[in-house]
């Protein structure tokens, strides 16, 4: 049987499933035995609290570091806290027994940190949920499970894994660990990346499907989860294994590395996001910045469009969060595939071809300018640049950037901080924006390339089409040109050039991208070490004699064969 | 009761570290201390309340402390939130 889930720490384990259930933490049979009583029960929960945390902490330290670590030193300072003690004092007062007490006053934190819109604070709501359950577990009496003597080769299963869980866990006993929920920016996926342990999380419920002791596989890197698999399946996994553990332990030397090309030349080498909240993974897999920051995810599923204050906050949270590196933030891209409810765009016949970003955006002033606004305001808190997506000519550029001057100047006269000199850049995604890249790179500070978008409409190809998926490819030598045009016209003008689409995060393409003079690559967070690797392996020149050679070809097949036999 | 306006100047504000600092320095005096922050009072001794009440980079807040040792008290807090909370 295969299950699927989100894949959170590549690799591939196998081993024999462990469950790690949380004992039932209800309290509906405790008799409340008085206000003193209770209140000596507490006192007594908080004190074995602390010292056991106290413990774990030390022990988290030695095993995993100090981040882990001072989660739970930060638990014990929280369940020190006079004020809370006090409020579940008080809530005894009211004659409930101890545990109702933790459990409400507990519940109020979480739901406070939940709903707190810094990245940093809403993390805090994990530690009291974790600090509420332990609490009641000892309190009720019912110890968790204990994951310090778990044989070894086994895979772990729970409903998700708080630090205080992992305490003791004997890494080389561990094979993989799965999850029932929790994301790719949860503890379980944190701790299993620390760990180098291949991890499926929010796998549907996997706690139901399994009574213990199953054989699994677990696949890291594309999130499927085998159970019982038949003896052929088992053998091919076991070579796939040997395999990937080599190829890991190759690409973690490039994690404290920088990014460089094998003749000493830095690129950058950034991530995709589409929120504050993807910005922990970002830095977890050691990307260099932000290449494309996404907000058309602000105005989704919602019934108004966010306010300039609300998304102040969420772009001064990615830069802050992100502590001077680079971010690129992307205005609006509404329309074609991405329909917004909260901003009545009428249906179209042709939406890829029609009122979609750019185009949308300077018809609606009060829209843009609350944006620009906006992200002028976040610029004051970190190294803010500026993307217009879907520019196909030059008089887009020009009225995008008297909008941005206006508002630039209605914030000087309100004495707000922020960066007179934000750079201003376009996306070459259309094939006018290609040929008109000379003069465009005249009048912007960069270009982003989103292959993309450029790919299908280079090829007038629909890419949501399986009939002509065929035609939109990356490998197509029409596109390959295309690319080419651009980043030479901005090299010629001096401007930077970046990649944010697809290609750049193929190592096929690596060789290639750096021929044509890219100086950014932005790619998903899981792509960063593999295309660093991939950068490390070429000098600029080796790359341009190979992209002579493919830029002579004639398809994509022969392009893609051409790279795959180059590949380093 | 002695008082002073101030701005917090530390990038991550009153965090869960920083946050930590401030209430354990203040737990040696003797005098109550509460933060005033967009018109609500914090408890400057409660560490869950000084992270809850979410004060940031940037954010004006005043202090006040009332007690035996209140002017020794107000000084610490005030030097401790101006040098950044014990971060850059």
């Amino acid at each position: 049987m295969k299950c699927e889930g989100i894949p959170a720490s590549g690799g591939i384990g196998i081993g024999a499933a462990v469950l790690v259930a949380e004992p039932d933490l209800g309290y509906g049979n405790v008799v409340f035995s008085g206000v003193a009583a209770e209140k000596a029960r507490l006192a007594g929960a908080v004190a074995a609290f602390t010292a056991e945390t106290t413990a774990m902490a030390e022990e988290l330290r030695s095993q995993v570091g100090d981040t882990q670590a001072e989660i739970l030193s930060g638990q014990v300072m929280m369940v020190s806290d006079p004020y809370m003690t006090s409020q579940m004092n008080a809530a005894i007062e009211n004659g409930v027994c101890a545990e109702a007490a933790v459990d409400s006053v507990c519940g109020m934190y979480v739901e406070l940190f939940s709903s707190m819109e810094d990245e940093l604070m809403r993390q805090r709501a994990l530690d009291v949920e974790d600090m509420r359950r332990r609490l009641l577990s000892i309190l009720l009496g019912r110890p968790r499970a204990e994951l310090k003597r778990i044989p070894p080769g086994s895979v772990l299963v729970a409903r998700d894994f708080t630090p205080s869980m992992t305490v003791g866990l004997r890494r080389e006993n561990v094979a993989a660990i799965v999850t029932e929920s929790g994301g790719i920016t949860s503890h379980s996926a944190i701790l299993a990346r620390t760990m180098s342990l291949p991890a499926v999380l929010s796998v549907p419920n996997i706690m139901d499907l399994l009574s213990g002791g199953e054989t699994l596989v677990v696949d890291g890197s594309s999130g499927s989860v085998l159970i019982n698999p038949d003896d052929e399946t088992l053998r091919n996994y076991r070579a796939l294994q040997g395999e990937a553990l080599a190829r890991q332990a190759d690409l973690l030397r490039f994690r404290t590395r920088p990014t460089h090309t094998a003749d000493g030349e830095t690129v950058s080498l950034c991530c995709n996001i589409t929120s504050p909240r993807d910005v922990p993974n970002v830095l977890e897999h050691t990307g260099e910045g932000v290449g494309l920051f996404r907000t058309e995810f602000l105005f989704m599923n919602r019934s108004t469009p966010p306010s300039e204050e609300e998304q102040f906050r969420i772009y001064q949270d990615a830069a802050r969060q992100l502590e001077g590196r680079e971010i690129i933030i992307r205005t609006l891209d509404i329309g074609g595939d991405k329909d917004i409810a909260c901003l009545d765009t009428e249906p179209e016949e042709n939406p890829f071809l029609g009122f979609r970003a750019i185009r949308y955006c300077l018809s609606r002033p009060d829209l843009f300018k609350t944006q620009l606004s906006a992200i002028l305001r976040a610029s004051a808190y970190g190294s803010i640049r500026i993307l217009l997506p879907f520019v196909s000519c030059l008089d887009e550029v020009r009225s995008a950037r008297v909008m941005l001057e206006e508002t630039k100047c209605r914030l000087a006269d309100e004495g707000v901080a922020f960066n007179r000199d934000i750079p201003l850049g376009v996306m070459v995604e259309t094939p006018a924006a290609v040929f008109l890249a000379d003069k465009l790179a005249r009048e912007v500070d960069f270009f982003s390339i989103g292959t993309n978008d450029l790919t299908q409409y280079t090829l007038a190809a629909d890419r949501g089409n399986s009939k002509v998926s065929y035609l939109c490819s990356y490998f197509q030598p029409a596109l390959l040109r295309a690319i080419h045009m651009a980043a030479s016209q901005a090299k010629r003008a001096g401007i930077l050039v970046g990649m944010c689409g697809e290609a750049a995060g193929d190592p096929l393409m690596t060789p290639l991208l750096l021929a044509f003079g890219l100086d950014e690559f932005s790619v998903s967070p899981t792509a960063v070490l593999p295309i660093r690797q991939a950068i490390s392996r070429w000098t600029r020149e080796e790359a341009r004699a190979l992209a002579d050679q493919v830029m002579g070809l004639s398809t994509a097949d022969e392009v893609r064969t051409c790279l795959k036999a180059n590949v380093r | 009761m002695v008082s002073e306006q101030l701005t917090v100047v530390n990038k991550a504000g009153f965090h869960m570290r920083p946050a930590n600092l401030f209430v354990q320095t203040m737990l040696k005096f003797q005098s109550n201390i509460t933060i005033v922050f967009n018109g609500r009072e914090i408890d400057g001794k409660s560490i869950m309340n000084v992270m809850a009440a979410c004060m940031k980079q940037g954010a004006e807040i005043e202090i006040r402390c009332e007690g035996p040792d209140e002017v020794e008290m107000l000084r610490t807090a005030v030097d401790l939130v101006r040098s950044g909370l014990g971060e850059e």
